[in-house]
């Protein structure tokens, strides 16, 4: 027993001193340890539901989570797909195209999301906003807007409507 | 008892927070089956890669209902595993390993479908293998374990911050907040905590000092690898770290805290006098050990005795150590081997074989070594007996021996909380320096003789016990009655003896015996020694004398020049060889004894006085037969049982 403590005690150093990689249950408490830059916008992303923003005043701190979790995830989804495409894009050389047709054929297909989520994903998360929020959601609508700090506040610079259903 | 009310604790504060975590999982529609997840995310975990090409994820969105049987089984397990210790009054390792398995699992679900951050709930996966064991020592040790990494949790926050630098960025806190509550701060900023947010990131400089109170406060958990003392204290640190999270960052951490049962519950069967051992540290003044060793033989399960070869060889006048306490294992220092490392084999020791208790009957010359020994086995229940009340408070820094032994006296202070002396007055003057702490009186040894007897008829034998070192005693005084007593007109009744039992062997020694032996005559006979008196000797001298003698100076100074006085601040050898039998003793008045010593002690303030003494004591064979009944009757009240209780709270045996 002892000796399975000192090896866990092992392990988790070992992996603190890998830093950008964990490995349940051995994880990282490095949060906010980074030196943060100043950022030149902050992307925020709005949700108005039958035509009424959501504000993260309106509601607990983790059901606001949970308002924002799915759109993060989304987009990280999606940034990652457009990354994975075997589509060719203007300037990418024949060699950047052939590699990453070879990726695509041996990454196991239970490790990627269905290529179909981004059009199920306004309708799934209507009906989750409908079962967090306890009424039927008939329009929503999710903004992607970037805000720059100055003057001790935050100024819009920039709104693109990404969702509508 | 303890590992009953402690496994109670650990099952009530672990069971009661999970239920909690998952009834605001549900709460706030986190639960699998509310959240019925179409995607799954990638962070950076290898334990998730590899559950994800399981293809168990893809499955379960594939099939929602098994959303449901996930949540359904994390919340019935316990249910389950709680039942059955219920009902056998012990844990299955089955069902505590599939619990453990089930947590880990959905912890690791719960990460890949809506990024539940694992961090708070690790200790919630690894504590449940304490559901594994049905040993004692297995759940300590668990327990333990967990506590390290309860402290790892905040040393290590710490540590990132500073090796990744944000401590070093002036600017560090205020873009934190920016950023982490960008969403709060884009929308109509009424309410006070945006305000504040908003007021604090306009301040980058007082918001940093914010960052650097959090990591101060993270990297005080250090002080839990080195000692369980504060652990109360870190306790409280980690609720206060958890109301500072929830104010500034909006994160409710509060999750957390379940790991902070692992500091409330102690450390386990050391605790548990059943099963507990002592060990006893002297090197020096032996003659005081024999009433502790009855006492930790009738006490605890082991004990074990550090000493130096002479003080085994004269630990007993009759038969050896180890045939008096028979349950006792003597450890001898070998003549090469220095103080500190037998103090250190000492500790090693201890620690190795699980002793609870520690007894130093002398901290020798090692004031700093063993503070600092003390203080990293903070869990060792410690005892001193404490020679020179004055001497153990005086503080010096004339150099460098005295600035380290007043530093070690400070940690001393704090660590050690039980003393024994060997006088009640020098337990109330300790008491009065270090209110709180725990003083008993416990006698050198018991009283074991028997009533006496007639006495043959043969020289009056007096006796003056211990070294010629006129720093306590004044020998000058017994050369002048002597002298005045054997050139008187009358003549003695009675030859004398006059036993100086003590080392002479020195100038002043010296000098005091060749002015006793100038009286040598047919009724004066002067019996010296030179050297160590053997244990064995020593104590048929005592047994043998009619009279002891001890010509103290009341008013001493210690081995460090603090003023001592005996019977008040510290003791004469002669509380412990006046038990040795019941022979009355003459000493210099404001010498007191207390109570069951009273009848042996016979007061002189002139030497008229001592002459009268001596005159009764040698002429009235009634008036000194009664006396040696009273003190027998008196001192039969040292004896083990009269110091049980006093023992019980030297060593907190309660």
């Amino acid at each position: 027993m002892k000796w399975l403590l000192i090896g866990f005690i092992i392990l988790q150093v070992g992996l603190d001193l890998v830093h950008s990689v964990t490995a349940f249950p051995f994880v990282h408490y490095g949060m906010f340890s980074e030196s943060f830059d100043q950022p030149d916008s902050l992307l925020v992303y709005e949700v108005t539901v039958d035509s009424k923003l959501l504000k993260a005043s309106d509601f607990r701190i983790y059901r606001w989570d949970m308002v924002q979790v799915p759109l993060a995830g989304f987009e990280q989804e999606q940034l990652g797909q457009d990354a994975d495409s075997d589509k060719p894009k203007p300037g990418d050389s024949p060699a950047l195209v052939e590699a990453r047709l070879i990726y695509k054929s041996i990454i196991p297909p239970q490790l990627e999301n269905d290529d179909s989520l981004a059009i199920h994903f306004p309708q799934w998360y209507k009906q989750y906003l409908s079962r967090l929020l306890g009424h039927p959601v008939r329009t929503l609508r999710v903004d992607r807007a970037w805000y720059h700090y100055t003057g001790g506040r935050l100024q819009l610079l920039q709104k693109k409507n990404w969702i509508n259903s | 008892m303890n590992y009953t009310r402690d496994k109670k604790t650990l099952l009530t504060v672990y069971f009661a927070c999970y239920y909690a975590v998952f009834a605001f999982f549900f709460i706030d529609s986190r639960l699998l089956s509310q959240y019925q997840p179409i995607f799954f995310n990638f962070n950076h975990d290898l334990t998730e890669l590899l559950l994800l090409a399981t293809g168990i994820p893809k499955w379960m969105i594939a099939h929602p209902a098994s959303f449901l049987c996930a949540d359904l089984l994390v919340l019935l397990a316990p249910a389950v595993l709680l039942g059955f210790y219920i009902k056998k009054g012990r844990f299955s390792l089955f069902l505590g390993v599939f619990f453990s398995f089930l947590l880990g699992f959905y912890l690791l679900l719960a990460n890949i479908f809506w990024q539940v951050h694992q961090e708070p709930f690790i200790l919630y996966v690894l504590l449940s293998a304490v559901f594994w064991t049905r040993s004692e020592k297995g759940f300590y040790t668990l327990l333990s374990g967990c506590r390290y990494y309860f402290l790892y949790i905040f040393v290590s926050a710490a540590l990132w911050k500073l090796l990744r630098g944000g401590i070093f960025n002036g600017e560090e806190m205020s873009r934190v907040l920016l950023q982490h509550h960008s969403d709060l701060l884009s929308g109509a900023c009424d309410s006070l905590s945006c305000r504040v947010y908003f007021f604090l990131i306009d301040h980058p400089a007082l918001s940093w000092w914010l960052y650097f109170g959090g990591v101060l406060l993270e990297g005080s958990f250090i002080v839990g690898f080195f000692t369980r003392r504060w652990d109360k204290i870190l306790l409280g640190f980690a609720v206060l770290f958890v109301v500072a999270d929830l104010l500034v960052m909006r994160i409710p951490y509060w999750t957390i805290l379940m790991g902070a049962v692992t500091l409330w519950i102690g450390p386990g069967p050391r605790r548990a006098p059943a099963l507990s051992g002592i060990i006893i540290y002297e090197t020096t003044h032996h003659e005081n050990l024999p009433a502790l060793l009855d006492l930790c033989e009738a006490n605890f399960n082991r004990v074990v005795v550090y000493l130096q070869t002479l003080s085994y060889e004269n630990l007993s006048g009759k038969g050896s150590p180890a045939q008096r306490w028979p349950r006792t294992e003597f450890v001898v220092q070998e003549t090469d081997c220095p103080n500190r490392v037998f103090i250190q084999k000492m500790f090693s020791f201890g620690k190795k074989e699980g002793f609870s208790h520690l007894h130093l009957s002398t901290l020798d010359n090692n004031l700093l070594f063993f503070a600092y020994k003390l203080w990293i086995n903070s869990e060792l229940q410690v005892s001193l007996t404490v020679h020179e009340v004055n001497e153990y408070f005086a503080l010096s820094f004339a150099s460098l021996r005295d600035v380290t032994e007043s530093v070690a006296k400070g940690i001393l202070h704090r660590r050690i909380r039980n003393h024994t002396m060997f006088l009640p007055a020098m337990a109330g003057r300790f008491q009065q320096r270090l209110p709180g702490t725990v003083a008993v009186f416990i006698p050198s040894r018991f009283y074991q003789s028997q009533a006496p007897s007639a006495a043959p008829h043969r020289p009056f034998r007096v006796v003056i016990p211990g070294s010629v070192d006129p720093n306590r005693r004044n020998y000058e005084e017994v050369v002048k009655f002597f002298t005045d007593w054997l050139t008187q007109a009358i003549t003695p009744s009675r030859s004398i003896e006059l036993v100086i039992l003590g080392d002479s062997n020195n100038p002043f020694g010296a000098r005091i015996v060749a002015q006793l032996q100038n009286l040598e005559s047919p009724f004066f006979r002067l019996i010296h020694y030179q050297g160590y008196v053997p244990e064995l000797v020593y104590e048929r001298q005592i047994e043998t004398a009619d009279l002891l003698w001890s010509p103290l100076k009341v008013n001493k100074k210690s081995s460090r020049n603090s003023p001592e006085t005996y019977g008040q601040t510290t003791a004469s050898g002669l509380t412990a060889d006046l038990l040795l039998n019941n022979i009355p003793a003459l000493a210099p008045a404001g010498f007191e004894l207390p109570g069951s010593f009273q009848p042996a002690l016979l007061h002189y303030s002139s030497p008229a006085e001592l002459n009268a003494i001596f005159g009764r004591l040698l002429e009235d064979a009634v008036y000194y037969r009664e006396l040696r009944g009273q003190i027998h009757s008196a001192f039969s009240w040292f004896v083990k049982e009269n110091f049980n209780e006093a023992f019980e709270l030297l060593t907190g045996l309660d």
